[in-house]
Formats: C-alpha cells, sequence, structure tokens
C-alpha cells in the first residue's frame, strides 16, 4: 500500500483465522478456579429416606400430580400459615444452594432452609415447594432441571405463587392505591379450560408489558418446552415484608384447588404473628 | 380516624421494636403545637424533617400573628412543603402520608391528610398506611351519628376499626385524643379492647341463638 508520501507500507491482513483450538485452552488455574466455582454453585436435591430410595432405584420418579411452588416471602408465608401449619404435611426434602445472597452455608435442612418441599400425607402425590431464598440466574435452569427430573411429568399440573413489588407493574391506567395488592396470572399453552381465558380464573391474565422474571420464568419456560400444563400467579403487592392482607390474595388461587388441598379459612394466628414480627423488627426505615 | 363533636381520635398500630430498642422512640403520632397533632405513614426520616419545620411554622405563625395556626392552615404550609419537593431538581418527594388534626380556635374539629404529591384534602374519618383500604372501609360502613354521638363511642370506633387489621390484637394499638382546648393525651385502651370484645361475642351468641330458633 502507498502512503499519501509515496513510501510502500506493509499492511496486515485483516482475515480472521480460524484457529479456536488455541484459544480455547485455557490456562489450568482458570480451569481449576471455574471447576470450584461451579460446583460450588451447583444446587444439590436432599430427599428424605424413603423418597431418596425410590428415585435412587433407577427408572422411578416420585408420582406427582400436583406442584405448587411458592417463591418469595409472602407466597410461602401464605402456604405457612394458611395449609402447611397442619398435621397432614411432611417435609420430604430440601434444595441447598449457594451463591453471594444466600446468608448461610448450604446444605442447610429444617424449617430455617431457604427451599424446602412437603408432600401431603392424604394425597402422596401433591407436593409444595417453599422458596424463601434467592436463587440466582446461572442455577435457575439448574434447579428446575434437577427437580422436574424426580417428578413424574404425566398428568402433572404446576401452580406457581410469587411476589412482586407494584412499583414494577407498567400499566396505561393509574394504579391506585385501593386496589393493591392484587393477582395475574400467566399460563403455559398446555393448560386449557383452567386459565385465565376461562370465565373460572381467579385473577385477570399479565398484561404486555409486564414480564415474570426468576425462578417462576424458569419454571414456565421449562413446562412450555415439555407441556406440562402451569400457571404462575404473580401478586403485586406494596408491602416487602410478609402481610396478612398480601396473603390473603393468593387465597382464590387455592380456593380452586381445594379438592387437592385443604385450605384453612382463617389464617393461622401464632404463626402469622411469628412471621410478620421477625419482618417488622428487622427495619426501622419505615414506620 | 374519626371525628366526633368534641374529640378527634388517632389511632395507630405500633410499630414491633426489636428487644434492645427503646420502643418510646418509636412514635408514630406526634404534636405540632398544643391544638395540632400529626400521624404519618412512610420513611421515618422524611417525617421527622416535615415535623421539625411544621413545628417551628406553627410557633412562627404564634409570634407574627398572635394567634394559632389554623389547622387548615399548617397542613397547607406541609402540603406545599410537600409540592415543591416534587417539582424541584435534584430532590424526591418526602415519602409520608400524615393525617393533621385539631381543633381550630372556633372549637371546630378538624381531620386533613396529606400524601407525597402535595395534595391535602379534610376527611370526617380516614385512614393511612399499610391496610388503609380495609380501615376505610370498615369506617365508611360503620361511621354513623351514632357511632360518634359520644367521646367513648368515637373512641371504640376507632379501636373496632383498627381491630380489622391489626395482627397482634389490642395490644399493638396506640390512641391519642385530643380534646377542644386540652392537649393531646395518649389513652389506656385495654378496658375498651376488652369490653369491644365482649361485646363481639354477645353479637356472636345472639347470632347463633336466631340461627337456631
Amino acid at each position: 500500500m502507498a502512503t499519501f508520501f509515496g513510501e510502500v507500507v506493509s499492511v496486515y491482513s485483516r482475515a480472521v483465522e480460524e484457529d479456536d483450538e488455541e484459544e480455547l485452552e485455557e490456562p489450568e488455574e482458570d480451569e481449576e478456579i471455574r471447576r470450584e466455582l461451579e460446583e460450588r454453585r451447583e444446587v444439590r436435591l436432599q430427599w428424605s429416606a424413603d423418597v431418596g430410595e425410590m428415585l435412587s432405584s433407577g427408572a422411578a420418579r416420585l408420582p406427582c400430580s400436583h406442584l405448587i411452588l411458592a417463591v418469595g416471602s409472602n407466597a410461602a408465608r401464605f402456604l405457612s400459615v394458611f395449609v402447611l401449619h397442619s398435621a397432614n404435611w411432611d417435609s420430604v426434602g430440601h434444595a441447598a444452594f449457594w451463591n453471594e445472597m444466600t446468608q448461610t452455608a448450604s446444605g442447610q435442612a429444617g424449617p430455617e432452609a431457604g427451599c424446602v418441599f412437603y408432600r401431603n400425607k392424604d394425597s402422596p402425590s401433591v407436593l409444595i415447594c417453599q422458596m424463601t431464598s434467592y436463587i440466582a440466574e446461572d442455577q435457575l435452569f439448574q434447579w428446575t432441571e434437577k427437580v422436574f427430573g424426580c417428578l413424574q411429568q404425566r398428568a402433572l399440573n404446576v401452580t406457581v405463587l410469587c411476589d412482586s413489588p407494584v412499583a414494577e407493574y407498567k400499566s396505561p391506567d393509574y394504579v391506585s392505591s385501593s386496589s393493591v395488592p392484587f393477582l395475574r396470572s400467566l399460563q403455559t399453552s398446555a393448560c386449557s379450560g383452567t386459565g385465565p381465558r376461562s370465565g373460572t380464573a381467579p385473577c385477570p391474565p399479565l398484561e404486555q408489558p409486564n414480564i415474570v422474571t426468576g425462578l417462576p420464568a424458569a419454571v414456565l419456560s421449562y413446562c412450555q418446552v415439555h407441556h406440562i400444563p402451569a400457571i404462575a400467579y404473580q401478586c403485586y403487592s406494596d408491602v416487602i415484608s410478609p402481610d396478612s392482607i398480601t396473603m390473603e390474595t393468593y387465597k382464590p388461587v387455592l380456593t380452586r384447588l381445594g379438592k387437592v388441598i385443604q385450605l384453612e379459612p382463617l389464617p393461622n394466628a401464632d404463626v402469622l404473628r411469628k412471621f410478620v414480627t421477625a419482618a417488622d423488627c428487622r427495619s426501622n426505615l419505615y414506620i | 380516624m374519626p371525628i366526633c363533636k368534641d374529640i378527634v381520635v388517632l389511632g395507630v398500630e405500633k410499630k414491633s421494636v426489636a428487644k434492645l430498642q427503646e420502643e418510646r422512640t418509636v412514635r408514630k403520632i406526634c404534636a405540632l403545637d398544643e391544638h395540632v397533632c400529626m400521624a404519618f405513614a412512610g420513611l421515618t426520616a422524611d417525617a421527622r424533617i416535615v415535623i421539625n419545620r411544621a413545628r417551628v411554622e406553627c410557633q412562627s405563625h404564634r409570634l407574627t400573628v398572635e394567634d394559632p395556626v389554623t389547622v387548615e392552615y399548617i397542613t397547607r404550609y406541609i402540603a406545599t412543603l410537600k409540592q415543591r419537593y416534587t417539582q424541584s431538581n435534584g430532590r424526591r418527594p418526602f415519602g409520608i402520608s400524615a393525617l393533621i388534626v385539631g381543633f381550630d380556635y372556633d372549637g371546630t374539629p378538624r381531620l386533613y391528610q396529606t400524601d407525597p404529591s402535595g395534595t391535602y384534602h379534610a376527611w370526617k374519618a380516614n385512614a393511612i398506611g399499610r391496610s388503609a383500604k380495609t380501615v376505610r372501609e370498615f369506617l365508611e360502613k360503620n361511621y354513623t351519628d351514632e357511632a360518634i354521638a359520644g367521646d367513648n363511642e368515637a373512641i371504640k370506633l376507632a379501636i373496632k376499626a383498627l381491630l380489622e387489621v391489626v395482627q397482634s390484637g389490642g395490644k399493638n394499638i396506640e390512641l391519642a385524643v385530643i380534646r377542644r382546648n386540652q392537649p393531646l393525651k395518649s389513652k389506656e385502651i385495654e378496658t375498651l379492647v376488652a369490653e369491644i370484645e365482649k361485646e363481639k361475642e354477645e353479637e356472636a351468641e345472639k347470632k347463633k341463638q336466631k340461627k337456631s330458633t
């Protein structure tokens, strides 16, 4: 190539050389760190003895006709206060995982664990999962695939209850404080006759451009791909801590599942007081 | 909270405090002057600023005009302050709603509500904060001339309205009463709560008897 002053300059070729093999070899140290991080962030499901035995026998999966997943403090506490406090529910497992937001070390079982599975003693095919911990984006699909990998998917119905702040609700109409909290639903195409488009829906469908994010979105996507009927009910609330009015908003959802789940007409006062008081004491920001 | 002819009642749900925290430093009701007081819901720090400004304005008014503020005047001052913060660059609105109550110098009881936008309206009875909708609906149904005929009836109406939404019963309710020419007083409510619960039980029993006959 000739330049302005007349000297000839050799030009480097800008052709891309497809030499991917060299680029893929990362230093061993980086690989080790990446492997350690992956191991640390792995989602591990720990089931009770009888369930573990059934699953480890190879082809067997846990029979499940209804899976109710509660994501968020109000959704999870709603199930604790209105459903789970009765003696009909056994804890059958929990999911242990670590990310930057989890406060306790992974592997902690018991009522304080962030993700617990319960099974109904009278109808063992009904499972409830309470998720109160934050699950990171890279762990969402891992959790979904591992949990659904343990469940029998034929004739499975999935209901997801999730919380969302009303500040994230987008609407052309004014959302007055008197209408909050309210429910909106989103379902997979495998749902028919039971969702928002039918006359029996407990709430209207989620309007555009609002979206469902996080674990409910991962579960809905999985169910859509695998043709599993699933509905997510998102409760928009102006309160960030567990609150009895927000919890009661979920009632119509489970009333429809009345044959499957027994819903107490009144909340269990002791359980409710425990959750609400604990949340209240934590912050002095609001009065 | 409701207005009767001779008293205005302010009822709040006490905030749960941590074990080591001084309960008396966590208060939702405060006096702006001898005859005006305010209850608020929202950001505690914003409330402190608004209250301080309102108190200074009350005294400034007394000094310059030689008359105490009317409830409407101080409400308008607070609302104007809030509105200014919605229209200034680099500032955010005050995150509190307030109920301002008191008696004017002609003896009329007043109740005003302000919100972060800076609007204010007069009310006969109102509620703000968590579950305000439920309490307001209760007041709309039960605010009758009979319910506010006397002081005790008005106080009971306020307690009943709060008991609809308070999660731990009467022990978490704090009540303040302001009477004509008297400063703000907090009211012991244990006996009243017991009376209300007894009345509820009696009503429930009467209903059962009616059903059985």
